[in-house]
This record gives C-alpha cells, sequence and structure tokens, in this order.
C-alpha cells in the first residue's frame, strides 16, 4: 500500500537560517510516527510545509500517493491534513461549540454538530462539552477541543505539533490513547515530541531530526532508548542528569537522589494570600509557605487548583486580596513588578507568549528589555554592547538563533523558552526564582542544563518555587513538594520518602494527610 | 525598502491615472489638467510655499501620531488637539509686551502650542491608564469638543475674541503680535516659514527616539505585548500616557504654526481637517517616519496643486481628495496584498 504522506529531499530556507535539508519521511497508513529532535531540529517547521502554513522551497511531497503541495491551510484541510499546533489557536470568548463551527465554517449547521462530536466520543472517548466557555477550560480540555476539532473533518493525516507540552499525566496518557486509536483506525498519526516515554508508549516509528537533516528512522522497534538520545541530543543518556531519565517518562519511579543541605535562613515569607473570584469559591484559598535560601520548593497539582494564580500574584500581575508577601523582610504584595525584580524576584511565566518575551522584539532586546539602562551611551542606546551581552548569553545557554537580532517569532518555541530562562537567571542578585513550568517544550538536553542551573542558583543562596506538571521533574529536583488542592497548599511532601509519590497522588484529589 | 518604493511608487501612478480622468470627466483636457495640477505645486515661489506650510502642518501631527502608536495607542484626536494648542497659542500670541524678542515670544508660542494640545491628549490618556477607556473613541470625541471650544473662544469678547467695533466685527482674535510670528524662510514671494524647518526637526528627533533611545525600545515593548513589558518591569502606564501626550503636545504645535502664519489670527475652523488629514498620513507611512516626511510632503503638494486646479482648469478642487483616497487605497491594499504572500 502507498504510505499516507512521502516527503524526498524537502528543504526549506529562513533567510540564514537552514530549517530543513534534504529530509525524507514515510509515514504509513495506520501509524503513529513520531518525529523527534531538540529544539529548533526543524520539528514545527516539517509540520507547517506538510499543513501548507509554509511554502517549502525544494523537494517533493505525496499524500497517499498523490503529488501533494498545499498552499494554505484550507488546501491542505480540504485534503485531509488536520494539524494541532504548538501554541492554541482556539478563540477564548465563544463557547466550544462556537469554536468548531468556526473552524467547519458553512459545511456543517448547530444541530448537526452535536450528533458528529457524539460520534466522536463514541468512537475515541474523547468527550467535550459544546456549551463551555473556552477561556474558562483547563489546557487539557482546550487540548480535547483542539483535537475534536481536527477529527471532525474526518482527516486522513493527523499533525500533533507537542501537544503533551502543557498536560498532566492523566491528560497525556488519554491523549496517546486518542492517538492509538485514529491510527487503528487506518489513519496516519505525526506526533511531534520530547519525550521519550510518550513515544514508546504511542509510536510505531520514529524520525529523529537534527539540525534539520534527518538522523535516523525507522520503525520503533529498531530503536533502544540510549540510541534515540544520542540521535536527538547528540549525547550519551548516562551523560545526562539521572533525574532526566526518570522525567523521560512521568509514570516511572525516579533515580534515588542525593539530599543536599538546605536549611539557611528564610528569604520569602506567604502568609494567608487570598485571591477572590467573582463567580465560585476563592481561588487563592489562604496560601502560608516559607521558602529559605538555598531550598527548592515544587508545587505539584491537577491543573485550575490556584498554581496558575499563586505565580501571577507573586509575579504582581495580579493583587491579592488579603495575605502578605515578602521577601527579604520587604513586603511585596502589592509592589510593581519593577520593585520586585529589584528586590531579586526572578519569574519564569507559565505562557511566555502571553507574558514571558515579546516575540515581535528581537533576542537581545528581550534578554535586557529590564536592564536598558545598563545600555546608555551618550543619552543612547548602546546596541552594540546589547548585541555583545546577548551573544554571550545566546553561547552560554545553547539558544539557536540567527543572531542576537534575530526577532524572537523566528526561534522554535523551545528556544524562546530558554530566551525566557536565561534572562531570569541573570538577574543578580538573585532571592527567589519562581519558575512555572519551567522545562515546557524543551529538549531533553536543553532540560538537563535548566535544572542544573536551577540548582546552581540554589546553591548560591536563592530560594526556588517550582510549578510544574511534571511530577519526575519536581521529585528529583525539590527538597519539599507542596500540592495545590481548591486554592490552598497541602503537604508537604519529602520526595525521598518511599511512597512518596502515591501520597501526592493522594493529596492532588485532596486528601487529607 | 525597494518593495516599498515600488509599491508607494505604484499607488501614485494609479493616483495621478484616476486624477487625469476624472480632470478629464469635469471637461479639462489633460494636458490642461496636467498643467494647472504642476503649476499649483511647483509653478510659483507662492504655490511651493504655501504647499511646504501644509506639509509642516501634517508632517507633524503625523509625527506625534507615530510616536504614540509605537506605544500601541492609536490617536484619532489631532485635529481636537490642533485646536487646543491653536487656543494656547493665541492666548500667549496676543497678550505678548510690545517689545518682547521674537525668540522669546516665539518660544513661548511653541510651548503654549505643545501645552494646550498635550493636555487635550492628556485627557485621553488619563482616561485610557486609570479607566482603561479606549483612545480611540476619548480622541475622537475630545475632536468636537475642541472644535467648539474655539468657536467659544473667537465668538466671546471675554476670551479671546477682538474688540466688536461695528456689526461687521469678524468672529476672529486679534491679530498676534509681531514678533510672535513665525519668520518667513526668506525666499521673495513665498510665504514659507520655519515650520517647515521644526516639522523636519520634529521628524529627525522622533526617529532618532524610537530608533536609538532606550525610550524607544520600551515603547515599542509596550506596544507589542503589555502584559510582558509589565511583567518586565517597564512603567506601562507612564509610557502610554507619555507617548499620547508627546501626541498631542506635536498636534498643538502643528496649531500654533497655523496661527502664527498669514493672516496671524484664531478663527473659526482655523484647522480645516489638517488634524485627520495627517492622521492618514501617519496611517499610510506605518511606522517609518522617513514615510511620514515623503508622505506629508506628497499631500501638501497635492493640496496646493488641488487650489490651483480649481482655479486654473476649473476642475473641482475635491477632485484631489478623490486622488488621495485612491492613493489610500492602493498603499493599505498593497500592505494586505503583501502580508498574505510573506510566508
Ligand atoms: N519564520 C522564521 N524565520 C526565521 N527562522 C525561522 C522561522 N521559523 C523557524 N525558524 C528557524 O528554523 C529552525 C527550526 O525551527 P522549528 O520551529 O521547526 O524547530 P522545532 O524543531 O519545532 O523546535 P522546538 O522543539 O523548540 O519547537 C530554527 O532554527 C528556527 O530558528
Ligand atoms: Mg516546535
Amino acid at each position: 500500500m502507498e504510505p499516507a504522506l512521502e516527503l524526498t529531499g524537502v528543504g526549506k530556507t529562513f533567510g540564514e537560517v537552514r530549517a530543513l535539508d534534504a529530509v525524507d519521511l514515510t509515514v504509513r497508513a495506520g501509524e503513529v510516527h513520531c518525529v523527534l529532535g531538540e529544539n529548533g531540529a526543524g520539528k514545527s517547521t516539517l509540520c507547517n510545509l506538510v499543513f501548507g502554513s509554509a511554502a517549502l522551497d525544494e523537494g517533493e511531497m505525496r499524500l497517499y500517493g498523490a503529488p501533494y503541495r498545499p498552499r494554505r491551510p484550507a488546501e491542505a484541510l480540504r485534503l485531509g491534513v488536520a494539524m494541532v499546533h504548538q501554541h492554541f489557536s482556539l478563540v477564548p470568548e465563544l463557547t466550544v461549540g462556537e469554536n468548531l463551527l468556526l473552524a467547519e465554517r458553512a459545511r456543517l449547521r448547530p444541530p448537526d454538530l452535536t450528533g458528529r462530536v457524539k460520534a466522536i466520543e463514541e468512537e475515541y472517548g474523547l468527550a467535550v462539552d459544546l456549551a463551555a466557555p473556552v477561556a474558562g477550560l483547563p489546557v487539557g480540555e482546550r487540548q480535547s477541543v483542539e483535537i475534536v476539532k481536527c477529527l471532525l473533518r474526518d482527516p486522513r493525516l493527523l499533525l500533533l505539533d507537542e501537544p503533551t507540552a502543557v498536560l498532566g499525566p492523566a491528560e497525556v496518557r488519554a491523549l496517546l490513547a486518542t492517538c492509538r486509536r485514529v491510527a487503528e483506525t487506518g489513519r496516519a498519526v505525526v506526533l511531534v515530541t520530547h519525550k521519550l516515554g510518550e513515544v514508546e508508549r504511542a509510536g510505531d516509528a520514529a524520525t529523529v531530526l537534527r539540525g534539520g537533516k534527518v538522523a535516523g528512522s525507522g520503525p520503533l522497534a529498531g530503536f533502544s532508548r540510549d540510541e534515540l538520545v544520542r540521535l536527538m541530543v547528540g549525547r550519551e543518556l548516562a551523560d545526562l542528569d539521572p533525574l532526566l531519565a526518570a522525567g523521560l517518562d512521568a509514570t516511572e519511579a525516579p533515580a534515588p537522589r542525593t539530599p543536599r543541605e538546605t536549611a539557611g535562613e528564610p528569604v520569602a515569607r506567604l502568609r494567608g494570600l487570598r485571591l477572590r473570584s467573582d463567580h465560585g469559591p476563592d481561588v487563592l484559598d489562604g496560601v502560608d509557605l516559607e521558602l529559605r535560601a538555598g531550598e527548592i520548593v515544587g508545587v505539584a497539582g491537577v491543573e485550575g487548583n490556584g498554581q496558575s494564580e499563586l505565580v501571577a500574584v507573586l509575579s504582581g500581575a495580579l493583587s491579592a486580596d488579603e495575605g502578605v508577601f515578602e521577601l527579604d523582610g520587604v513586603d511585596l504584595t502589592r509592589a510593581a513588578p519593577a520593585v520586585r525584580t529589584a528586590a531579586g524576584l526572578g519569574v519564569i511565566p507559565e505562557d511566555r507568549h502571553h507574558e514571558g518575551c515579546v516575540t515581535g522584539m528581537s533576542v537581545a532586546e528581550n534578554l535586557f528589555l529590564g536592564r536598558l539602562r545598563e545600555f546608555r551611551r551618550f543619552g543612547l542606546l548602546d546596541r552594540k554592547a546589547m548585541r555583545a551581552g546577548a551573544a554571550r548569553a545566546v553561547a552560554e545557554h545553547g539558544i539557536r538563533a540567527s543572531g542576537p537580532d534575530a526577532p524572537l517569532h523566528t526561534l522554535s518555541g523551545g528556544n524562546q523558552q530558554k530566551v525566557v530562562v536565561a534572562r531570569e537567571l541573570a538577574l543578580d542578585p538573585l532571592r527567589l526564582l519562581i519558575a512555572a513550568q519551567p522545562t515546557r517544550g524543551l529538549d531533553i538536553g536543553a532540560v538537563d542544563a535548566v535544572l542544573t542551573r536551577v540548582r546552581d542558583a540554589a546553591a548560591r543562596g536563592a530560594a526556588v518555587l517550582v510549578v510544574s506538571s511534571e511530577l519526575a521533574e519536581l521529585l528529583t529536583l525539590c527538597d519539599r513538594v507542596m500540592v495545590a488542592y481548591r486554592g490552598r497548599l497541602l503537604g508537604p511532601v519529602a520526595p525521598d520518602a518511599p511512597g512518596a509519590r502515591d501520597e501526592i497522588g493522594k493529596l492532588m484529589l485532596g486528601a487529607a494527610t | 525598502m525597494r518593495r516599498d518604493l515600488l509599491v508607494y511608487g505604484g499607488a501614485v501612478l494609479v493616483a495621478v491615472l484616476v486624477g487625469l480622468a476624472l480632470a478629464a470627466g469635469g471637461g479639462a483636457a489633460p494636458d490642461v489638467a496636467g498643467r494647472a495640477l504642476w503649476d499649483g505645486m511647483f509653478g510659483s515661489p507662492y504655490a511651493f510655499g504655501s504647499a511646504l506650510n501644509t506639509t509642516a502642518v501634517l508632517a507633524l501631527i503625523a509625527t506625534g501620531f507615530t510616536i504614540a502608536h509605537r506605544a500601541g495607542l492609536v490617536n484619532v484626536g489631532g485635529e481636537g488637539q490642533m485646536a487646543l494648542g491653536g487656543i494656547a497659542a493665541t492666548a500667549v500670541g496676543v497678550s505678548l509686551p510690545a517689545g518682547t524678542p521674537a525668540v522669546l515670544a516665539l518660544t513661548a508660542l511653541l510651548i503654549a502650542g505643545f501645552a494646550g494640545g498635550a493636555l487635550w491628549a492628556g485627557v485621553a490618556a488619563w482616561l485610557r491608564v486609570r479607566r482603561g477607556v479606549n483612545e480611540v473613541i476619548t480622541t475622537l470625541l475630545l475632536n468636537f469638543v475642541g472644535l467648539c471650544l474655539v468657536l467659544l473662544a473667537v465668538h466671546e469678547e471675554a476670551l479671546l475674541r477682538q474688540p466688536v467695533t461695528s456689526a461687521d466685527t469678524l468672529p476672529q482674535s486679534e491679530p498676534l503680535v509681531e514678533a510672535a510670528r513665525l519668520p518667513l524662510l526668506g525666499p521673495p514671494e513665498s510665504p514659507a516659514t520655519i515650520a517647515i524647518v521644526l516639522a523636519a526637526v520634529s521628524v529627525i528627533v522622533a526617529a532618532l527616539l524610537l530608533r536609538h533611545t532606550a525610550t524607544g525600545t520600551r515603547l515599542t515593548a509596550v506596544g507589542m505585548s503589555e502584559p510582558a513589558a509589565a511583567r518586565l518591569g517597564l512603567p506601562v502606564g507612564r509610557l502610554q500616557a507619555g507617548s499620547l501626550a508627546v501626541a498631542g503636545g506635536l498636534a498643538g504645535v502643528a496649531g500654533a504654526t497655523l496661527i502664527a502664519t498669514v493672516p496671524y489670527v484664531l478663527a473659526e475652523h482655523f484647522t480645516s481637517g489638517y488634524g485627520f488629514t495627517g492622521l492618514v498620513v501617519g496611517l499610510l507611512a506605518r511606522g517609518s517616519l522617513t514615510a511620514v516626511a515623503g508622505i506629508s510632503l506628497a499631500f501638501g503638494l497635492l493640496a496646493s496643486g488641488g487650489i490651483n486646479l480649481q482655479l486654473a482648469a476649473g476642475v473641482p478642487a475635491a477632485s484631489v481628495q478623490v486622488v488621495q483616497s485612491v492613493l489610500i487605497i492602493c498603499v493599505a491594499g498593497a500592505v494586505i496584498f503583501r502580508k498574505g504572500a510573506a510566508r
């Protein structure tokens, strides 16, 4: 039988960046084909070419045997290709049903929609509430809506660009099950991910990209885990932090960690932080926490239990209705972000496109936007010094960009995240680092680097608060793990205690300690 | 860059063709109409000089628009801000003592104009930053209030109206004192004042500010992403309010230059819609101050050419407005077209 999708000698160049170079790819019908590779390897670009949102420069594509060259996404959709993007594309002000109809334009009338959605629910076990407004949905459910949106068109080929980066473990399992079911109905799925555990659970075959070229390709049975890691990031699995081996798969037990001396002096204190909501119970319901110098505290929990709001209150994006947040004895509860930064508070925000960076500005500008004063010469901006500083950070953090002047939107998702991390870690003095999903969208090499840096920051005397949906990451990185549940922090759980994982699992469901 | 020139060049070509067709429809032979238009632009020192004066007004307003637009704000209140700038400038210009040195008088006049416009935009800025009211609506509505204030000022003797001596005393202010009038540039018979120099300096300073200073970079960040800028500790409210106030201030200066050229009085409708034309210039320039300078000059020339078109060839001056609209549609269309193609 003809392959569902066949790429031969595909190349794509952006300015001076060779994003894809002579790429061959064969995806068979009925298989989940994983596309792997480090940040900036060209995975998103590959998906965009197939979906028609970018035009290829050379090479050719075939879809179920027929020559295929979509000039825009509408054309790809018509030919049965659907895609879930790395960043969300729903309209938050509308309901789920309206969003689905919007995507379908005139092809579907509201009464028919209910039937079609019902059929999808039966076939794939994917339930969505058509009447719910998208704005109020947790990310996991939004992702389901995105997938239902694709399935409505009954695609022959489904492209998923890092769909699991924003999901918790249970949601990841559900999504992977959906992938399998789609493939079993004879369709083809292309799945982009950084997590080897997912590859092993859902994939049939894999193609690994490195620097825009194919580093290896074939059925998964032919690859060992070590081999895949070597192909992806060019390093041995054993060289990476032992916790990474665990981080590859959220269901595995973490490697034993060496306990660190922590009890430094208290750095930050949160007392009775409360944030009311216009409808329903308080989003933050009296959060108390003390963070000591050199300590890394994790916050686990099912999405929507107040952890995002806690980060927003601490970073100054939202203002608490009650309670106190102190850093080094200074009350920062109502302080402006600039004051917080000056006091030594670094924040890696959860939604990098919303408040982490300005995608229209260059790497250098994004790195130094809060510190422009240091780059003034004769009253003008010393761009040369900025460029030099940025070049240093780019090299140190392994950011793949065409240069310090490259606009951030030309960087791959993972590299944008690296810019944000680099900026916040460069704060001097760094007293408290708040990291929300700091490794979201990073390849395993980069995750390793970020975790090492976070540990270094703690070793130098900063307190660290990590909010993450990666349980394994928390267990191996943190000195204690709190669990967010309905606006409160439960715990702590000592990560090295036996049964820590089960304990956290229970707390997530609200069981008392 | 070359593509940009192509776009603007093509737009001008289409506009000229449409203009010629209109002229033919109006009963004028193309060569006659063309000659009349040309004479109105470059034919005499008078024509070219008045084109330069208009250019200065448009460039000042469009420069302000561009600065505020960099911070993500759309200032459609140029007309009202000009009005307030003009009122303030008149108040200063008619009440200065006779012996004031010209340098002092002019500085006072321009500062008053700037302050008047900035204050008027400041109302909208305050509402936007403190109350979150959309500045497009407030600046637009403040235009009408501003224009009414001009009417009030020139009709009330207690305000700026010249003393009423007979039934046909015009509702306008007294003429400015000699020292507060903008000096002419020099060429004989040319009405061109130093306003064009002022405008050129503003354009250059604004270009430097936006491109090469920390403030310019901060404004860009605020314009592109308010939440990220706030997260990084930039004073978002202050930057927005400041940029809108400067936009208003520059429109106010434009109003002041209108008052300080012949006939040196504040009169009803002295703003003559320049605020809106300046807005169009700003929109077409799409953030580039080089384009602001070029388009202002083109519009200034077209305005003065249009007057002559009517006088010499009998073609209604409104056809120049049609030509301007065609220009706008062409440039805007080309922009949309290129956005679609750039993948
Ligand atoms: N519009 C663009 N302009 C210039 N360069 C671009 C553009 N889009 C992508 N690139 C470059 O192409 C390369 C591949 O990017 P791509 O987004 O495909 O990476 P990726 O494999 O999806 O990475 P990630 O895992 O971080 O999402 C990167 O080096 C990136 O900087
Ligand atoms: Mg990507």
